[in-house]
């Protein structure tokens, strides 16, 4: 096959999608899908290019100047707070000829001075300074008309900050819908918010990044063998089918999925993640709603997906195997695609920015031990999406479609407090099911 | 015996048991009260009083003590760690070895150690491969008359791993 867009290519992207409508709520997936060249070209135009991609986090850049360089598909961006406290994201791309202009992945800058031809920037984008400009440009050059190229669309939500390539995007408000209000189970857990321990891991993995997603949205069905060793350590619940239980709830029409996971019927668990009680009490006038607090002092493992490629995950932890009391820990993450069958993975370790110091770095030590780059449960998820994306990528292989049946004859949990469609248990494929009925629209559309 | 000679002996030991995939010797060259840790590595501006930055003092791929070392080898003699298992076919170059002056301590001899390390990765029957590069800063302590490890902080050459994940020792 040649490079570019076959003819056969072409064609094979509609069908695929076809085939991917006609089975979804039968729950049949093509493994097509996934890591093929022309429906990653697609998902590029159709998703990542239109949709409101995870940056960074605002303590990641807390005062004037900082900055940090992050990625949207291919095209990098510099997202730096200005004097004025405002924070902003430029394309990493000087406007006369080309090239970058920010020299770091992460520092401090009041101007960006581009190395080639050496015009330079103000850390709001706007271009100060053209060498030579009277005689090599003219009187009459407008300096204001050459400024770094903002990024369409950026907006914040508590701290975390989302950019969009469409300016003709729907609001980061409209495209969160109700997933706003289990982002706040993390984001207001205290009145302080969130901070970052430390800049990103960065490591690549070659999957699709539907399948980095689709562990961390709904498959709670994977931990009982991909995840055996942690249960042999005592680590993970004893009761191996832990991860069954608690609420699986997607929000309709946006893609969005969250897992809520109380702990096995019997198991003494600490309530509120097993977060320490001052941050408890903490808690507790800070949610914004009473049916919030009430949730989150009941969860123990906590996941969200926003669509199409930001995810958090927040649970019970040890900080090894025989530290006697839990200690919690939140990592957020991007699956960045790379390419078709590859991915970047930014993971970051998080924390309450008014949590006691010990804590912070005990929190530190239970993310690195068991997620990220070394996490003793992410190395076995790496290991095995890599080979599912190898295998949905072969010539037979593509051909099959996977099994996404699971949980279709459980009914909606009526009771729920909170709002979206929830399931009363996590083995279910409710979420991917949604998930996939989004990704539809936007590859259709 | 010199000193040089002794610490290359340990250093040669230690990659075998690591290439070898004896884990359960390579956790009894550690202290007690060992430190290894892995900063994550940035790409930064040179700093103006020469040198290079960009290794992070907050961020890392392994911050581990003796427990948590001891907890990541438990994890591999489960046989359910898919990450090792199969293992990687791992070797471990160690060069340009440079020996501190042994130092009296007050928990024994030490004596610090830098060199530079490539580790060759290779997994399943695909012929792609991938290296790690990185320079070791490691503190030795004799102990009952034998060196073992107290110390190691590998600085690693890559910002992003090229590799899909940290399953075993640097």
């Amino acid at each position: 096959m040649g490079s570019g867009k076959t003819a056969k290519g072409m064609e094979r992207v509609p069908r695929l999608l076809r085939e991917l409508a006609e089975g979804l709520e039968e729950g049949l997936v093509p493994a097509g899908i996934l890591n093929d060249p022309e429906i990653f070209e697609l998902e590029k135009e159709r998703i990542f290019s239109r949709s409101w991609i995870y940056l960074a986090h605002a303590s990641e850049v807390p005062s004037p100047g900082d900055y940090v360089l992050r990625y949207i598909l291919n095209n990098a961006f510099i997202v730096v707070r200005g004097e004025d406290g405002q924070v902003r994201a430029f394309l990493d791309m000087c406007r006369h000829r080309g090239m970058r202009v920010c020299r770091a992945e992460a520092g401090n800058a009041s101007h960006f001075r581009c190395p080639f031809h050496g015009w330079t920037y103000r850390n709001d984008g706007t271009l100060v300074g053209v060498p030579a400009e009277r005689e090599a440009f003219g009187e009459g050059f407008n300096k204001a008309e050459w400024g770094l190229v903002p990024i369409p669309k950026l907006a914040e939500f508590d701290g975390l900050i989302f950019g969009n390539l469409d300016p003709e995007a729907p609001s980061l408000e409209a495209w969160l819908g109700d997933a706003r209000w289990y982002l706040e189970l993390v984001t207001k857990r205290s009145p302080q918010g969130l901070e970052v321990l430390g800049p990103p891991q960065r490591f690549v993995v070659n999957t699709d990044w539907k399948l980095a997603l689709e562990t961390f949205i709904s498959d709670s069905y994977h931990t009982l063998m991909t995840h055996r060793s942690m249960i042999e350590l005592g680590i993970a619940p004893r009761d191996a089918k832990y991860a069954m239980y608690g609420e699986q709830i997607h929000i309709p029409g946006k893609g969005h999925g969250t897992m809520v996971v109380g702990g096995p019927p019997g198991a003494k668990l600490p309530p509120f993640w097993g977060y320490p009680e001052e941050m408890m009490e903490r808690a507790r006038t800070s949610y914004p709603t009473r049916e919030q607090w009430e949730v989150a002092r009941e969860t123990r493992i906590f996941l969200i997906t926003l669509f199409p490629n930001f995810s958090l995950h927040n649970p019970i932890r040890k900080p090894d195997h025989r530290y006697p009391t839990p200690v919690p820990m939140l990592t957020f993450r991007v699956w960045h695609p790379l390419g078709p069958g590859r991915i970047e993975i930014f993971s970051w370790g998080m924390v309450e920015k008014d949590a006691p110091e010990w804590f912070k770095e005990k929190a530190r030590h239970s993310y690195l031990r068991f997620f990220g780059s070394s996490g003793t449960f992410e190395q076995d998820d790496t290991e095995i999406w890599s080979h599912v994306a190898q295998n949905a990528g072969s010539t037979l292989g593509r051909r099959l479609r996977f099994n996404y049946q699971m949980g279709q004859n459980v009914a909606p949990d009526p009771n729920w407090p909170g709002p979206g469609v929830a399931y009363p248990i996590n083995f279910t494929d409710e979420n991917l099911r949604n998930f996939y009925r989004r990704y539809l629209e936007l590859m259709l559309g | 015996m010199d000193i040089t000679r002794e610490v290359l002996e340990f250093l040669y030991r230690e990659a075998e048991l690591l290439d070898e995939g004896r884990y359960r010797e390579w956790l009894s060259l550690t202290t007690e009260d060992v430190l290894y840790q892995v900063p994550v590595r940035l790409t930064r501006e040179r700093p103006p009083e020469g040198g290079y930055g960009g290794v992070s003092e907050r961020m890392f791929h392994l911050d581990e003590d003796r427990t948590s070392l001891e907890m990541r080898v438990a994890r591999l003699e489960t046989g359910f760690a898919w990450a090792e298992d199969p293992p990687s076919r791992l070797r471990h170059f160690v060069t340009n070895v440079r020996v501190g002056e042994p130092k009296p301590t007050e928990r024994g001899e030490e004596v610090e150690v830098r060199s530079n390390l490539l580790v060759f990765r290779s997994r399943w029957d695909r012929p792609e491969y991938t290296f790690l590069s990185a320079e070791r800063r490691d503190l030795l302590r004799r102990e009952n008359g034998t060196w073992k490890l107290a110390r190691r902080v590998v600085i690693l050459d890559q910002s992003t791993l090229p590799t899909h994940n940290l399953s075993f020792f640097l």
